[in-house]
């Protein structure tokens, strides 16, 4: 046996960087931290009119990019905030990122809102605004890893994840698989979110801002203050760090994400699902004593006294002497960046030996019963410690950072072995029906029907609206083709508990989000909806499904333009592959947007292109799940997951390793749509000359989940041995092979 | 606007705002318990009914503890509305 196989390779941060609203690095932001700095004050943005509370801890002075018009158009202070961050990461750590394979992983929720938000106001008052439909498409989730890959990378992969308020320190869990597989050297990964009208309107209608500046674990809480701003890490192996001389800060030990399945914006009262988070880090990471928290803390009355309960209940009579803290109250929640920039500031409590405060805590709550640290930060040392962050419908990440092993290969964590990994069920739901897995396949190559969108008589018929009411039509679109999925697969209610879903979309709600702009500005801000406002931020779709099918295991959202189910299926299929969840669902959604078809008219009458404005909509989900779970519970696997490879800038060459089909007449490619790039990635593979089929199901982000979907159809009834799948769009792309069992 | 009529629409609010899709307004009882009750409505519900309420009577729910008693019931919610309507003509009127 080799030593890789006893235990786990450490993973070091040997780079981090930060930019928040008292410090524009992780030096001055964390030298402000233990001198106790606040900087939550009155926005200063946009107009706060009419709003509960007028406070924020803005990020002053965020200077963007510059470059030609149109290039400075692209930046949104959300990636100008990360490139910052990733900068300082990236050259504390000397890390190479053109010579080596780097990886990059994104968090964030809000992307470019904060510039939207301007161009819907201008759209709101003249609807046929040219430039400002064309920039509308400047700013989805993706820009902030396209902006940092165009000027950083290019990198070896890209993942834009979002699961609200943990969507930081999941990208830091994402990093971490990527490392124990060895798919790459390194990773930069982080979270960014900007401050924006939606945000700040949205938790003040739902009455959770508190009007003075928050106060974490008081007893006169009254609610969150919001923030913004960036925080990076690099991370990577101990051997490679120590092979470059590189110094760790802190080594990320273990951690634990799971779903609690329970409601979009209150947490489960019990705290069980964080409890048994906290303690599965815990165990995972093999420290022996935590010595610090950083808590979530957000402040809000349902919170905190939940955080303080969850870890007593993980951590027992040791809690007395483990001082906790939350950040919160110096630099706001800064939402999908929160879990990232918190993971910093825990990483350099350790570095330094200081525990930054919980600022503004005098009267401390005793439904909060901790060690709390008030006013300034404590000098201790810090072998190990906790950053919890807890997601907008239950999506939660717990971190455990410690003192950086001696050792590259820590004996005490378990072996990461890689799992087989296969498909045991898949859905399609497109506009001419539902499909399971075997009927999918006729969606290759077949006419497409004349029919763009899904009846949405269809879609409710499929659901128990009761409990559907809180879901808009994109969201119950996607829980229909995952529920009909899991059904594919015969997932048990047992089996749901620990089954993870990630979807991708690409816009997300745009419509719904211009929609309540638009009530906004005509109506103030006193009017906003409350209960449609958890609807608009990109992991809402996920978070129903997580609640409706009680799917418990890792749940978040993706986003990746045109590839976005390929890369929801790409990141389960790394979940699983890696141990974290036996089985995850993977899939994607698309709705039929009046804006996005409004801008490709605008942009299409200038070069026509007809295919691309031919839109539909649809919703595909296929159950992957490790090989070894599927016997244990007796599923068929319908097909096996060979390679996922995946790729930026040009496609030339990115199929150089792949091997060759077994028998060329019995193997095909899925294309999932026509696209150029096709040719240059297919000539000179052994694939070139085997038969073609194309997704027939109209265009739409959501179509490679679908492709997906029929190619597992096309497998599982014999048609082919084995299907390689790809999916290209701008500066992107993926092939997946499947084969027959 | 006589009270019972005031229910009515209370009740056609209710369903329409909460989204509570092939729910009758009529079979809401105008004495049950709203939230916590068999209609399965939570603080969030509170919340959005609230802005409704506003936005369709002109009248102002406050927040917190205030709020509990106005939204027991849609007996409860028509009272509140009503008054708030009257002092807030006497008030236009004087």
């Amino acid at each position: 046996m080799t030593s890789a196989e006893r235990g786990q390779p450490a993973l070091w941060i040997t780079g981090a960087g930060l930019v928040t609203a008292v410090g524009a690095s992780r030096d001055a932001t964390f030298r402000a931290l233990v001198r106790g700095d606040r900087a939550i004050r009155k926005v200063s943005l946009f107009d706060t009119t009419g709003q509960r509370s007028t406070l924020a801890a803005e990020v002053r002075d965020v200077e963007l990019p510059k470059g030609s018009a149109r290039e400075a158009a692209a930046w949104s202070r959300t990636s100008a905030m990360a490139l910052a961050a990733a900068r300082e990461a990236i050259a504390e750590a000397r890390l190479d990122v053109r010579g080596r394979r780097v990886g990059l992983v994104v968090g964030a929720t809000t992307g470019g809102m904060f510039e939207t938000e301007a161009l819907l106001a201008e759209l709101y008052s003249n609807p046929d605004a040219r430039d400002a439909l064309l920039a509308m498409l400047s700013h989805p989730l993706t820009s902030t890893g396209d902006r940092l890959s165009e000027t950083l990378g290019p990198f070896a992969r890209v993942r834009t994840l979002c699961s609200a308020c943990s969507s930081g320190a999941n990208a830091l869990v994402v990093a971490a698989t990527w490392l124990l597989a060895g798919d790459v050297d390194a990773v930069v990964a982080g979270g960014a979110d900007g401050l924006c009208r939606l945000t700040f309107t949205g938790f003040n209608a739902l009455g959770a801002i508190d009007v003075e500046p928050c106060r974490p674990f008081d007893r006169r809480r009254r609610g969150l203050s919001l923030g913004e701003g960036a925080g990076f890490v690099v991370m990577e192996r101990a051997s490679a760090a120590r092979a470059r001389s590189v110094r760790p800060i802190a080594e990320l030990a273990g951690w634990a994400l799971g779903a609690e399945a329970h409601h979009i914006t209150n947490p489960e009262p019990n705290g069980d699902v964080v409890t048994n988070l906290i303690t599965r880090a815990i165990a995972r990471s093999g420290v022996e004593r935590i010595d610090y928290v950083n808590a979530h803390g957000t402040a809000t009355p349902l919170n905190d006294p939940l955080e303080a309960k969850a870890l007593r209940r993980a951590l027992g009579d040791a809690l007395d002497a483990i001082p906790v803290s939350s950040s919160k109250a110096q630099i706001g929640h800064t939402l999908g960046a929160a879990g990232a920039i918190e993971a910093v500031i825990t990483a350099m409590a350790i570095e330094r030996g200081i525990v930054p405060p919980t600022a503004g805590l005098e009267d401390p709550d005793p439904e909060c019963r901790l060690d709390h640290v008030p006013g300034i930060g404590r000098e201790t040392r810090v072998r190990a410690a906790v950053s919890s962050s807890f997601g907008f419908g239950g999506m939660d990440t717990v971190l455990v950072l410690a003192e950086p092993a001696r050792s590259e290969i820590v004996a005490e964590r378990a072996a990461s072995t890689r799992r087989a990994v296969v498909v045991t069920g898949a859905a399609a739901f497109v506009p001419a029906g539902l499909f399971a897995s075997r009927e999918a396949a006729a969606l290759l190559g077949a006419p497409v029907a004349p029919v763009a969108s899904i009846e949405t008589a269809a879609i409710d018929a499929k659901l128990d609206l009761s409990r559907a009411r809180r879901l808009d039509r994109a969201a119950r679109m996607a829980t229909v083709a995952v529920e009909h999925a899991t059904r594919d697969a015969g997932i048990s209610a047992e089996a749901s508990r620990a089954t993870g879903v990630v979807l991708g979309s690409a816009f997300g709600s745009v419509d719904a989000s211009a929609g309540f702009m638009h009530r906004y500005l005509e109506k103030g801000a006193r009017f906003a909806s409350p209960a449609e406002f958890p609807n608009l931020v990109p992991s809402s779709p996920v978070g129903h499904v997580s609640i409706y099918l009680e799917l418990r295991g890792p749940v978040f959202a993706t986003a990746d333009l045109a590839t976005s189910g390929e890369s929801a299926f790409a990141q389960a299929v790394e979940l699983v592959a890696s141990g974290e969840a036996p089985r995850v669902v993977a899939g994607a959604f698309e709705e039929r947007s009046r804006i996005v078809e409004r801008i490709l008219a605008t942009l299409f009458a200038r070069t026509p292109e007809p295919d691309e404005t031919r839109r539909a909509e649809g919703a595909a989900a296929l159950v992957v799940e490790s090989s070894e779970s599927a016997s244990s519970r007796g599923a068929r696997a319908l097909a096996r997951v060979m390679r996922v490879v995946e790729w930026r800038e040009a496609e030339a060459g990115a199929l150089r390793d792949l091997a060759a089909p077994r028998d060329a007449e019995r193997a095909c490619v899925v294309l999932v749509r026509e696209n150029g790039g096709v040719d240059a990635l297919l000539d000179g593979s052994p694939w070139s000359a085997c038969a073609r089929h194309m997704c027939e199901a109209g265009e739409h982000e959501a179509l490679g989940a679908i492709a997906l979907a029929a190619a597992v159809g096309r497998v599982a009834r014999g048609d082919a041995d084995e299907a390689l799948v790809v999916g290209l769009a701008r500066g992107r792309g993926y092939a997946i092979l499947l084969a027959a069992t | 606007m006589d009270i019972s009529r005031l229910k009515s629409e209370i009740k056609a609010l209710i369903v329409d705002e909460l989204n509570l899709q092939g729910r009758d307004p009529t079979s809401i009882d105008d004495d049950a318990q709203l939230f916590g009750g068999g209609l399965g409505l939570d603080s969030l519900d509170a919340l959005q009914l609230a802005i409704g309420i506003e936005e369709r009577f002109g009248v102002r729910i406050p927040e917190g503890d205030e709020a509990r008693p106005i939204f027991g019931s849609v007996s409860a919610i028509a009272a509140h509305v009503h008054a708030s309507q009257a002092a807030l003509r006497s008030s236009t009127q004087a």
